[in-house]
């Protein structure tokens, strides 16, 4: 029996358009199991994001409910949600998002002082986290914009670890990189869910998808159905077409 | 151009705040320039104009002889002298009198003309501003009517020597630009010809003569008045002469116009200087966030030159409508100003519009913001297509990581507040101007509240030299009785010799004399501002103004002159007090005795606390009768000192508001365009767990630095030339060295006071963080 980690209860979100109504999400229910590498997909439009910041406790839902562990954190304020976040999520996102003004390490320390108060001890793991993603510590003391973009994404998932998060939250993390950097990344979040870090991420890329061993596929603002892989094993071709086959079933 | 224009208004729709700000700041500096170029240009001219108007003399002398044989001689001294123009000679009754102005009694030399005549005399006349119609009573000079209870109509009680007391109708208000005040020296009192008469049989008032004389040269009129004075004296030694010359009255009577202009000039100064601080920023900040765009534009074939001239086409466009409507509202504010100042001048001013300040008002405005938007977009001409199109990041970055957090022992909110005060160094170049003056403006307002509003002493010293509890005058022939009795009164705590005179200082101008038989006995021994005061009958100290202009040295020798007679002394000290606007000089008794005996003897007195004084005053007056003048100094310095006490804490009110003000704008600016560079940033940081508080802690803090050290730097440099820089501004009231106390705790406290007023409004400008909603910054559907 898997743990859940986080559940949604009748999750919908609207947003007005100039006076007109748009229903991004519609009465999502939904499970989140730890240890699981759940990969959301779905067309442009279909809320994926959405979803994947509403689970995040970056947005507050319209209606519904959002449970992570005991704490209902649908019901947050704004302040309460930055508390859960810096607690509980690690986020990984297409454009990165380092801070320019702080070297690689600094915008790391920046996400872990918030929530340790054992300086040491976190930056010990950071530099464990920068060896574990191939990241040199001259490296470490560049700025983000001396580094490459491969670099720029790995020094995030550390950014995004160093609290050791219950979710790591991941918006099409390969997005903005070319097909060996983005591969880097992948094995990199592969080998932190190997380790037992729960992992959500938003893709429309199916070769990211695949490293997944849930998929859910969102069609105008539901979940139109869902998908058990397995844990990745590389070179499994059973497993690539049973992917292929939800996702033609699927519409994609 | 019309391209230009189109591009004008879509940035100016684009930061309508900052745009805001920066037309409130230009609008100020225009408001306030324009205000103290017209006290400056037209303010004071327009006591030429009333002059020229009244036709009125360049000296005007009172004494108390009006015999045949005197006036010939000042006839043929007149006629005689070259520089002479035109004279009018009058009979007038001179005496010392008083009444209440401004709550206080107020004690002044009266010379009382017969109406008629003062409104015809072809020199030196009269021109009534108010009338009542009222056949019988007295007009009086226009500054009093600013006082509560003169009005037209109101009953008036003029006290003639010390105690008799005759009661007035005021039948209106009359101009006179040399004896209209009581800063002339002399005050003229208008009476219709019943009361002149009535005034002259009771003999009350001295018969005396008033002379006015035009001079084909004003500018030397202190000669002329030495001169004129001189010859009197020296011909009939036992006559009393009052004098003034249009130099001391053009001076004495502008006093809060130069105080205030000086002041009002200061702050445009001050508020322009950081209006373009706040552009050259706005200009950096946009270059910054626009590089990419500029760098699309230079690459398709703009020229920095158009770019430039955008930023030019904007900046004065909002330069100048801000500037017009401050200059619009500089005419609604002058008339307040204007009220304001006419209860010290005393000389009305009609409020028109001056084409000359304002032009310069806009003029100098609009070429520093050219100025200063020309320097600041410079920079574009520097900037590679490439290098702008890359967001700025050059190839080489020689960036360094200020705090590391790895190795700092700073707490993480202080770290990445330190971390942006350091990456920030337009922001702090503005901080730390903008705090620095308004630590100026805080130390001045201190030294005001202290030494001026909450006590006034300390001013009063300065403008005085020295206070007591009364005066009494006695001929010389009394004053042993009078020193007896003052002995053995229980109620006077001290008495000391304080007696003014006249005399002439050879190859220089007439001085007044102020004469002690032991100086030591002044309470304000500051009084002396360097050297020592006169010891031994051949010494003297001379007002430091009046020794500065004319070069005179401690330990030199000068010639001094009175009744015709000569004697040479050693310069022991400089004085200062504004009284006759540092020209004056302090000696022994028996020093003055070497050129002529004093005519009378005046004693300070010191008197116990909870003594009537008017009450003592009076029992002396009654004991000598007619040859005793008594004068309350506190009633009358009082009402002397109330203009500038209300004047003062206006200006203070005032500056500490536009302080405010600016501190506000200032920062609403700066947190603005830090918001608008960090937006990514905080989305960012919020993402990752930052809470609104955390984030507007850290701006807040980002300030603070800055703050806090330009704050400290500034308030100790603002002690050290506080008095310095007051000297200055008060220079022309013959003010060598101000000496104002500042008190370190009140400065400390104020200046702790404005760093947490900038840090509380940092906290409520930074609210905007709130509306950061991460999700939409970072969302990639």
């Amino acid at each position: 029996m898997k743990e859940v980690l986080l559940r949604t209860e009748k999750l919908s979100k609207t947003f007005s358009n100039g006076g007109q109504l748009q229903h991004v999400l519609k009465n999502v229910d939904l499970e989140l199991y730890k240890g699981d590498f759940t990969v959301i997909m779905g067309a442009s439009g279909a809320g994926k994001s959405t979803l994947l910041y509403a689970l995040s406790g970056m947005d507050t839902p319209s209606l519904g409910k959002i449970t992570f562990g005991n704490e209902v954190i649908s019901s947050y304020s704004s302040d309460e949600l930055a508390v859960f976040r810096r607690k509980h999520c690690g986020f990984v996102f297409q454009q990165i998002y380092l801070l320019d003004g702080m070297s690689v390490m600094d915008n790391v320390l920046a996400a872990g002082l918030l929530t340790s108060k054992d300086k040491k001890k976190i930056v010990e793991y950071a530099k464990e986290l920068f060896r574990a993603v191939d990241i040199s510590e001259e490296t470490q003391n560049k700025f983000p914009t001396q580094i490459s973009g491969g670099e720029s994404q790995r020094a995030g998932i550390v950014r995004a670890l160093v609290n050791s998060p219950g979710i790591l939250f991941a918006d099409e993390p390969t997005g903005a990189l070319n097909s060996k950097t983005g591969l880097d990344v992948l094995n990199t979040l592969t080998e932190f869910n190997g380790r037992g870090q729960s992992i959500v991420m938003v893709t429309h890329d199916m070769r990211s998808a695949r490293r997944g061993n849930r998929i859910l596929y969102l069609k105008d603002g539901s979940v139109l159905g869902e998908c058990n892989l397995g844990r990745y094993v590389h070179g499994d071709k059973e497993r690539h077409e049973k992917l292929a086959t939800f996702l033609t079933e699927m519409g994609w | 151009m019309k391209r230009s224009f189109l591009i004008v208004c879509s940035n100016l729709r684009k930061a309508k705040g900052q745009m805001a700000v920066i037309s409130v700041l230009l609008l100020l500096a225009a408001l306030m320039l324009n205000l103290s170029l017209m006290l400056m240009m037209d303010y004071k001219q327009n006591f030429n104009r009333c002059h020229d108007k009244l036709n009125d003399g360049h000296v005007t002398l009172v004494f108390n002889d009006n015999s045949k044989e005197i006036r010939d001689f000042v006839t043929e001294t007149l006629e005689n002298d070259n520089r002479t123009v035109q004279y009018q000679i009058e009979n007038s009754l001179y005496m010392a009198g008083s009444f209440r102005y401004n709550n206080a009694e107020l004690s002044l030399d009266l010379v009382a003309l017969e109406k008629e005549t003062a409104l015809k005399r072809s020199v030196g006349r009269a021109g009534i501003v108010e009338d009542s119609r009222l056949q019988s009573g007295v007009y009086l000079p226009i500054i009093y009517n600013s006082s509560e209870d003169i009005a037209s109509g109101s009953k008036i009680d003029i006290t003639v020597g010390s105690d008799t007391v005759i009661n007035y109708t005021v039948c209106g208000f009359f101009n006179s630009t040399m004896a209209g005040s009581h800063n002339c020296g002399l005050t003229e009192i208008l009476l219709t010809a019943d009361k002149y008469k009535e005034l002259a049989d009771k003999k009350l008032a001295a018969s005396g003569t008033l002379v006015s004389v035009r001079m084909d040269d004003k500018t030397n009129s202190e000669d002329f008045e030495a001169d004129l004075k001189n010859a009197i004296s020296k011909k009939y030694p036992a006559v009393s002469i009052l004098s003034n010359s249009y130099t001391l009255v053009y001076s004495s009577r502008y006093i809060s116009q130069m105080i205030c202009s000086a002041i009002i000039s200061a702050m445009a100064a001050f508020v322009t200087l950081i209006g373009l601080v706040v552009i050259t920023s706005n200009i950096s900040n946009y270059i910054h966030k626009n590089m990419k765009n500029l760098g699309a534009l230079k690459a398709i074939g703009y020229r920095s030159r158009q770019v430039i001239m955008v930023f030019l086409l904007q900046f004065l466009s909002i330069t100048l409508i801000a500037v017009t409507i401050g200059i619009g509202l500089s005419y609604c504010m002058f008339p307040a100003l204007n009220t304001m100042m006419a209860a010290q001048t005393g000389i009305p001013y009609d409020v028109h519009f001056l084409p000359v300040p304002s032009l310069l008002a806009v003029s100098s405005l609009c070429g520093v913001v050219a100025l200063a938007v020309y320097m600041a977009s410079y920079r574009i001409r520097k900037i590679e297509p490439v290098t702008a199109l890359r967001q700025g990041v050059l190839t080489h970055s020689f960036k360094r990581n200020h705090i590391p957090l790895e190795h700092t022992k700073v707490p993480l909110s202080f770290a990445l507040a330190l971390k942006t005060t350091l990456a920030g160094i337009k922001q702090n170049i503005t901080i730390c101007l903008t705090m620095f003056v308004l630590s100026l403006v805080i130390v001045f307002s201190v030294v005001m509240l202290e030494n001026v509003i909450l006590d006034t002493e300390p001013f009063i010293n300065m403008i005085v030299g020295e206070i007591a509890d009364s005066s009494i005058n006695v001929d010389i022939q009394q004053e042993k009785e009078l020193v007896k009795i003052l002995e053995e009164d229980t109620r006077v705590e001290k008495a000391y010799l304080y007696h003014m005179e006249d005399l002439r200082h050879v190859g220089g101008i007439s001085l007044l004399v102020i004469l002690s038989d032991n100086f030591m006995d002044f309470k304000n021994q500051d009084l002396c501002i360097e050297g020592r005061f006169p010891k031994y009958n051949n010494e003297v100290a001379t007002g430091a103004r009046y020794a500065k202009d004319k070069g005179i040295k401690i330990g030199e020798e000068i010639t001094l002159e009175a009744y015709g007679k000569k004697a040479v002394y050693i310069v022991t000290g400089f004085t200062q007090n504004s009284n006759f606007l540092g020209k004056d000089c302090m000696m022994t008794r028996d020093g003055y005795k070497r050129m002529a005996e004093p005519k009378g003897a005046s004693y300070y007195l010191d008197i116990k606390d909870g003594v009537d004084i008017d009450k003592f005053n009076e029992e002396i007056s009654s004991h000598f009768g007619n040859g005793v003048y008594t004068i309350n100094i506190h009633s009358q310095i009082k009402s002397g000192s109330a203009v500038y006490v209300s004047l003062m804490s206006v200006i203070v009110i005032v500056i500490l508001a536009v302080s405010v003000i600016i501190i506000l704008f200032v920062l609403y600016i700066l947190i603005r365009s830090l918001l608008n560079n960090k937006k990514h940033d905080y989305g960012v940081m919020k993402a990752i767990g930052f809470t609104t508080r955390q984030l507007m802690l850290q701006t807040a803090l980002s300030f603070m630095p800055a703050a806090m050290i330009s704050a400290v730097a500034g308030i100790i440099i603002s002690k050290i030339i506080i008095n310095p820089l007051l000297s200055v501004f008060l220079s022309g009231i013959g003010i060598v060295k101000c000496n104002y106390s500042v008190s370190a705790g009140f400065i400390i406290a104020a200046g702790t006071c404005m760093v947490m007023a900038a840090f509380g409004i940092a906290c409520l400008l930074s609210i905007k963080i709130k509306k950061i909603a991460p999700e939409k910054l970072l969302s990639t559907e």
